[in-house]
């Protein structure tokens, strides 16, 4: 029975020249946003590879240099674009792409695609995210919305019922049909997409890269079914056609065009961030108030170099066995960095406050969570942008340890002029980064798949208990 | 010969819209193989009797009931036995005649070869020419002949029909009188609300009149002849 309405829905929606016409459009702009997402990896990713290269090649094969002189003329770190952000543009657009690394300063991440575009950028880009999160769900809208209204204004619903189907099995079957309408939309697709996933891979089979697609694919469908599902149900509930699709047209701009923008203005509101200018400015006043390699006046550095004599049991710093140069950068570096990261993470919690709230806010409204959780298995969330952060960091204090190492034990006390030979610092190993696993990415979303589970039990839960009650009556 | 049973039957049936009554107390017995008519006027309860057997609304008291199956307690059960044809028959218009039939046939539990769907279609009156096409290019007399066909094809017992004749000519309107003698001699019972005094005495055993939701004649029809029939008629209506 249900079989049936199931195929005659099929059939129906097939033989609709709104279905073809959509649904062209539809899958033509999915492969199209494939195809340009995988060019802009392609441009973008060999871009950085090539630029972190160069960065590298410059450091190893920089003159003959004092240490302390290597640390000023830093390095570069080149956030890698991850495979998937192909899928889904997330905040990569927005956020920096390369860290400039030097001594006794923590640099912002610059150039984001943002700043080197036109302004058309910021309307937003054709991703394949941005298809099936706004564009599916308006697909669906129009497929669905007169599903049931439609048999009432036409008198079908009478013949079929008087068939002695229930409403609820009428429901079920309309489901079914048309999850069985979008997936000939969706599965083409998300083939071609595992095809690009694959290929960009080299055809070889990557469990991270797998498991981040199938959840990436398996977590639209739940929220397709959610736009499915609760489009027959306001259709179910309605009257009237043009009553369901000003109702579902509501929702929709509600949940993915203004809910968001209002709970990002509210997170800002709620969690204020400081401005970059107020931070630098905290980290240098906390830095000059600690010891500072900078600042000989530091009580603490004088400190420290009175203990080093003690330690050393010498009446002048160039008695001592180490040049205290070197040490005191280093001691001044750890101090510096330290607070540095202090405000870092304060800075990020308060980001991720603020983002807490969009969080939270998907059992309320579906599209958050899939929003979250797309962006992060695509690796273009914040979590994965501060995760390349920290690792940026962690290599340019470690780097400027080791050349504060080098000035201690190769330079001698006050001497300037010293130059080391350029193999030395060539030996440091270049940055390299890989992006969080997908166990944490995943953990990292845990709340928005739990929302989204949840909104898929609750729609369904809604639909059957909404067809229970209407029995066969109309 | 059929068995005179009671196949369908309306017991104190009434139905309240607020303070309004749209059926009062109806109590009716039809018998296997019967066709009876019901005249009245627009809102006289014709067709709130048809939902009530049909089940698609609550009845405020008493029972209506198909083959023993009271259809405010079993609303799903009852239609195994009936079938329904509205005013307008309304069928799938991106389907074709035949893929409609195939529906309307498998969600009453019936599965057919495309041969039984195209014979159960020509035997109700459609031309095979028609049986493929889409239902969206059928007149509303094919239409009703496809309805026929899916109440065959249902082997309903009991056929409910609503105003069937209205808007069809009179060729189409005497061959679906002819449908349904085929179908009463059959065995079907038949109960139609009309407004044709004409079709009513052609076809029926017996015809009700209605007024203001209430049974209030029942006459043989064999007893009048149409003018009779319609003098009858206009004079309740104007008590």
């Amino acid at each position: 029975m249900i079989r049936n309405i199931t195929q005659k829905e099929r059939i129906s929606s097939i033989r609709d020249k709104r279905f073809i016409i959509l649904g062209s459009i539809i899958l033509i702009l999915l492969l199209t946003s494939a195809a340009t997402g995988i060019i802009n990896y392609r441009v973008l990713a060999a871009e950085r590879k090539l630029a972190q290269s160069t960065a590298t090649e410059n450091f190893n094969n920089q003159p003959d240099r004092h240490p302390h002189r290597v640390a000023h003329y830093g390095s570069y770190a080149f956030r890698p674009k991850s495979v998937l952000s192909f899928l889904d543009f997330g905040l990569d657009s927005y956020t920096g792409t390369m860290v400039y690394l030097e001594a006794h300063q923590q640099n912002s991440a610059n150039f984001s695609q943002v700043q080197q575009s036109g302004a058309m950028i910021r309307f937003g880009e054709m991703t394949i995210a941005f298809v099936m999160q706004w564009l599916i769900p308006l697909l669906i809208i129009f497929l669905c919305f007169n599903t049931f209204t439609l048999e009432h204004e036409e008198g079908t619903l009478k013949v079929l019922l008087s068939q002695g189907v229930s409403m609820k099995a009428i429901a079920k079957a309309k489901l079914l049909g048309y999850i069985h309408v979008i997936s000939m939309i969706i599965f083409p697709a998300f083939f071609f997409v595992f095809l690009f996933v694959l290929s960009m891979n080299n055809f070889l089979l990557d469990g991270d890269l797998l498991l981040r697609t199938a959840v990436f694919m398996l977590t639209y469908l739940l929220y397709f079914f959610i736009f499915i599902t609760g489009s027959i149900l306001i259709s179910a509930v309605n009257k009237h056609s043009r009553t369901a699709l000003v109702t579902l047209l509501g929702i929709w701009i509600f949940s993915i065009v203004l809910m968001p923008k209002a709970l990002s203005n509210l997170g800002s509101s709620f969690y204020e961030e400081p401005s970059k200018a107020a931070m630098d400015a905290s980290v240098h006043e906390e830095s000059k108030n600690g010891i500072d390699g900078h600042d000989p006046l530091d009580k603490r550095l004088a400190q420290f170099k009175q203990g080093l004599l003690e330690k050393y049991q010498v009446d002048s710093l160039s008695q001592l066995p180490v040049n205290v140069d070197g040490l005191i950068m280093a001691l001044g570096e750890e101090s510096s960095s330290q607070i540095y990261q202090e405000h870092f993470d304060e800075l990020v919690a308060i980001y991720e406050d603020q983002n807490r709230l969009s969080v939270w806010a998907g059992f309320i409204n579906p599209y958050l969570a899939i929003r979250n959780i797309s962006m992060s298995m695509a690796g273009t969330d914040f979590f994965h942008y501060v995760d390349f952060l920290n690792a940026a960091e962690k290599y340019r204090y470690a780097l400027t340890q080791h050349l504060n190492n080098l000035q201690a034990t190769k330079v001698a006390h006050k001497d300037k002029t010293t130059r080391l030979s350029a193999d030395i610092y060539a030996t440091y190993p270049p940055f390299y980064y890989k992006g969080p696993a997908f166990t944490k990415a995943l953990a990292n979303v845990a709340v928005s798949i739990v929302a989204l589970a949840f909104w898929t039990a609750l729609i369904y839960g809604l639909i059957i208990l909404t067809m229970n009650k209407k029995k066969n009556l109309i | 010969m059929y068995l005179m049973k009671t196949i369908l039957e309306a017991e104190g049936l009434s139905k309240m819209y607020g303070e309004k009554t749209a059926l009062d107390a109806l109590n009716l017995k039809l018998s296997t193989g019967e066709i009876f008519s019901l005249l009245g006027p627009n809102g006289a309860g014709k067709s709130t009797t048809i939902n009530l057997f049909l089940g698609f609304i609550q009845p405020s008291a008493g029972a209506a009931r198909i083959n023993g199956i009271d259809a405010s307690k079993d609303p799903v059960g009852i239609k195994q036995h009936l079938a329904y044809i509205p005013e307008q028959v309304m069928l799938y218009q991106n389907l074709s005649g035949r893929e409609n039939l195939a529906l309307l046939s498998a969600l009453a539990g019936y599965e057919y070869s495309q041969a039984e769907l195209d014979q159960f279609l020509v035997n109700a009156g459609l031309q095979s020419d028609a049986i493929h096409k889409r239902v969206g290019s059928y007149s509303k007399g094919m239409r009703q002949k496809v309805g026929i066909a899916a109440a065959v094809a249902k082997n309903a017992k009991v056929l409910l029909l609503d105003e069937p004749t209205s808007g069809l000519d009179p060729k189409a309107s005497n061959e679906f009188s002819e449908l349904l003698l085929r179908l009463s001699q059959a065995g079907t019972t038949i109960f139609m609300a009309t407004h044709d005094i004409f079709r009513a005495r052609e076809v029926s055993q017996r015809i009700g009149i209605m007024k203001a939701g209430s049974l209030i004649d029942q006459i043989e029809a064999g007893n009048l002849n149409a003018g009779e029939l319609e003098q009858l008629y206009l004079d309740y209506m104007k008590s």
